[in-house]
């Protein structure tokens, strides 16, 4: 018996409810700028499309990126209260993971003719994950990544190891979140790590000391 | 009693509690473990009559979560005190708790050979319902049982639970009512000093790291389960977006979790509400705001209703110029402590530098606005002349120099303000009034034209959950509509905005 609200913020603002495998009601909204706005009411709908109350669920899962910064902390810190304040289960999964196991559904994956998944980085990078198939469960086997590159180092990095994968435009949604934590669960593979993935350090440059030099004209 | 505090005890009381315990009940005191226990278990409620530090009396509560009924376990008051009112103070507080915690009858038991106390008692409503032969030994003394029924209809004091998160200190507060219940910081200030200075995004991750902890902390501290909880407040501005944001994430989601409201709540009059906590906070009042954030002059003559911004820095915070002087003269961050003592012995008098908006052609647009900018550059520009000079110089009377200017700008455009708006009153807030000159020149200086200076304790100074709580606690308790679940950040909310619908 599994009731898991799915929260993921690393592109827009996606919340769904799924329960034993099976999407009971889901709420997404595309905009990456409005999360701190939209994501108490998207999680509202849910529960109320669903007729649940919190105290029935028996898990909550934020998607943990990798995801530009402010937005993905948005969900993170929401699933991390709500699975607090309801005294519930709180899981993380890598928000990429979650596209392989949609794509990989359609279009399996080789150790040969691996599955890549990219992801907008901004300053023109992306966030890109190499997956080799699934288990026996259906988690994706993730061979290589997460990480950000520029496309062309991506490219080249790619071609120098001799991968050619195969590539799919499935959008992260919490839907396939909760569903890739309901597998992972059936084999004993999931984590309470809810660690937001940047993979950039924070800008910033430390400053030095001033005494004993110029200051200004 | 003016500055007498009633305060939830805490574990730092107990000492002083211990030597009221022998002093009041010589022959028959409890135990310093038994005081312990009873203090930090989970069934009580101990409050302490605070003068300054110094515990004047105690009182405690026991009300088991399955019953209805709740005793008077112990109250004590100072001998030295006896006479003022403050058994009554005590008590009354203690049958409000009972109240909060849904109890119909509240039982004591006291010696049948204290008249005074048993008045005191039947006056607050308590009823002599029986007599235990020979309770008291080993003075060989009758106890009376007493009794006071509650009303159930009484409105009870709404529980909130407040999160700040619009800098670089991650606070979860709770308060009952105008009642501190819990007050926990986790800052990030370590991981921004060799940066000199706030850095967003440093902030914004160390919240998200701190809110579950910083959450169960605050509930265990104020011995409650979330379901205890009547309302959500939280910060949603002024501040840093990047910040703010974990916070309204996290408190939307809390309160979508427990099905409580939820309240949107302006930062800067948080820091002017947080004085309900300290007593009553006497109105119309200037506040002066003096953070790494922020420096503010605000006019409160309501709270909820009527706040306006007198005038604010142009450039940069009052705590923001301490940081970069400090840098400039090779001390640590953060720059407010470590001026303070690199001035000790400094002679604040050495070096004049400049009082920003001060002159008259400035005053005429910028009467109660501020700008540190200007003075942090004469600073730099002082050290580097004396230096190209090869000139031996005092970092000390710089220091105090500098210090000196910004307490003496910071403390006469606030007495203006208060002179000009005919206001008795002056508040102070934000983290700088951690510096010792700032509240030694703002004392002088109201004491000198008779205005009262409230200053809360240091700990409700700095940015908390605390004051979140208690501004949303103000607006529960006056019948204020909750904020809907959609409002966003606001890094420059205006002070005008005291809710966010």
């Amino acid at each position: 018996m599994s009731l898991i609200l799915a929260i993921d913020t690393s592109f827009g603002t996606s919340v769904a409810l799924i329960e034993n495998g099976q999407l009971r009601a889901e709420h997404n909204v595309a905009d990456t700028m409005k999360h701190a706005e939209l994501i108490g009411s998207a999680i509202e709908d849910v529960l109320a499309q669903a007729f649940v109350q919190p105290s029935q669920l028996t898990g909550v899962v934020a998607g943990r990126g990798p995801a530009p910064f402010t937005g993905l902390r948005v969900g993170i810190a929401a699933a991390t209260m709500f699975a607090a304040g309801v005294g519930i289960k709180l899981y993380g999964a890598v928000s990429l993971d979650a596209i392989a196991l949609a794509a990989l559904k359609s279009s399996p994956a080789t150790p040969v003719k691996p599955l890549l998944v990219t992801a907008d980085a901004r300053r023109k990078e992306v966030y890109w994950a190499l997956y080799s198939g699934v288990t026996e469960h259906g988690v994706p086997i993730r061979v290589d990544g997460p990480g950000v590159m520029k496309p062309d180092e991506l490219d080249d990095y790619l071609v120098n190891r001799n991968v050619h994968p195969q590539q799919t435009s499935e959008p992260i949604t919490a839907a396939n979140l909760g569903l890739l934590v309901e597998a992972q669960l059936a084999e004993g593979s999931e984590t309470t790590d809810v660690t937001a993935l940047y993979l950039r350090s924070a800008d910033a440059v430390e400053p030095k000391a001033r005494i004993g030099k110029p200051v200004s004209g | 009693m003016t500055d007498l505090k009633l305060l939830p005890a805490e574990e730092s009381h107990i000492e002083q509690m211990m030597a009221l315990e022998h002093e009041c009940f010589a022959r028959d005191a409890w135990t310093e473990e038994s005081m312990r226990f009873e203090v930090l278990a989970d069934h009580t409620r101990y409050f302490v009559l605070l003068e300054g530090n110094t515990v004047r009396g105690y009182a405690g509560l026991s009300k088991l979560p399955a019953t209805h009924q709740a005793d008077v376990q112990t109250i004590a008051v100072a001998p030295s005190e006896r006479g003022k009112g403050l058994g009554r103070k005590l008590m009354e507080k203690l049958l409000t708790e009972a109240k909060n915690q849904h109890a119909t009858e509240v039982f004591l038991e006291v010696r049948a050979d204290n008249p005074v106390a048993q008045n005191l008692y039947a006056a607050l409503g308590f009823e002599h319902i029986d007599t235990r032969k020979r309770y008291y030994q080993p003075d060989d003394v009758d106890a009376w049982i007493m009794r006071a029924r509650l009303d159930e209809g009484d409105k009870l004091e709404p529980v909130v639970l407040g999160i700040e998160s619009s800098c670089d200190e991650t606070g979860i507060g709770i308060v009952r009512g105008n009642t501190l219940l819990a007050n926990v910081i986790s800052s990030s200030m370590d991981q921004h000093a060799r940066f000199g200075g706030v850095v967003p995004e440093i902030a914004a991750r160390a919240h998200l790291e701190a809110l579950q902890p910083t959450l169960i902390q605050a509930l265990h501290d104020a011995k409650l389960s979330m379901q205890d909880i009547d309302a959500i407040a939280v910060t949603n501005g002024p501040g840093l977006a990047g910040a703010l944001m974990v916070g309204v994430g996290a408190a939307k989601a809390l309160a979508v979790a427990s099905g409580k409201p939820i309240y949107a709540v302006n930062h800067l009059v948080g820091h002017v509400g947080v004085d309900v906590l300290e007593g009553e906070l006497e109105l119309p009042t200037i506040a002066l705001l003096v953070s790494g954030g922020h420096t503010s002059l605000l006019l409160v003559k309501d709270l909820l209703d009527d706040v306006t911004l007198l005038g604010e820095t142009i450039d940069d915070a009052a705590g923001e110029a301490f940081d970069k002087v400090a840098r400039l003269l090779g001390l640590s961050y953060p720059g407010g402590p470590s001026i303070d003592n690199a001035a000790s012995g400094g002679d604040p008098k050495a070096i004049r530098f400049p009082r920003g908006l001060t002159l008259p052609k400035d005053m005429e647009k910028h009467r109660y606005d501020f700008s540190f900018s200007g003075l942090k550059t004469a600073v730099a520009r002082w050290v580097e002349v004396a230096e190209s000079k090869g000139e031996a110089f005092s970092v000390a009377d710089v220091a105090a120099s500098f210090r000196e200017a910004v307490a003496d700008v910071l403390t006469s455009k606030a007495v203006a303000a208060c002179n000009e708006h005919g206001i008795k009153r002056l508040l102070l807030g934000g983290g700088v009034v951690a510096n010792a000159r700032l509240r030694e020149l703002a004392a002088e200086r109201c004491a000198a034209i008779g205005i009262e200076l409230r200053i809360p304790e240091l700990k409700l100074c700095t940015d908390n959950g605390a004051m979140i709580a208690a501004l949303g606690a103000q607006l529960v308790m006056a019948g204020r509509t909750p904020s809907s679940l959609d409002f966003g950040v606001d890094s420059t909310l205006s002070v005008e905005t005291v809710q966010t619908k």
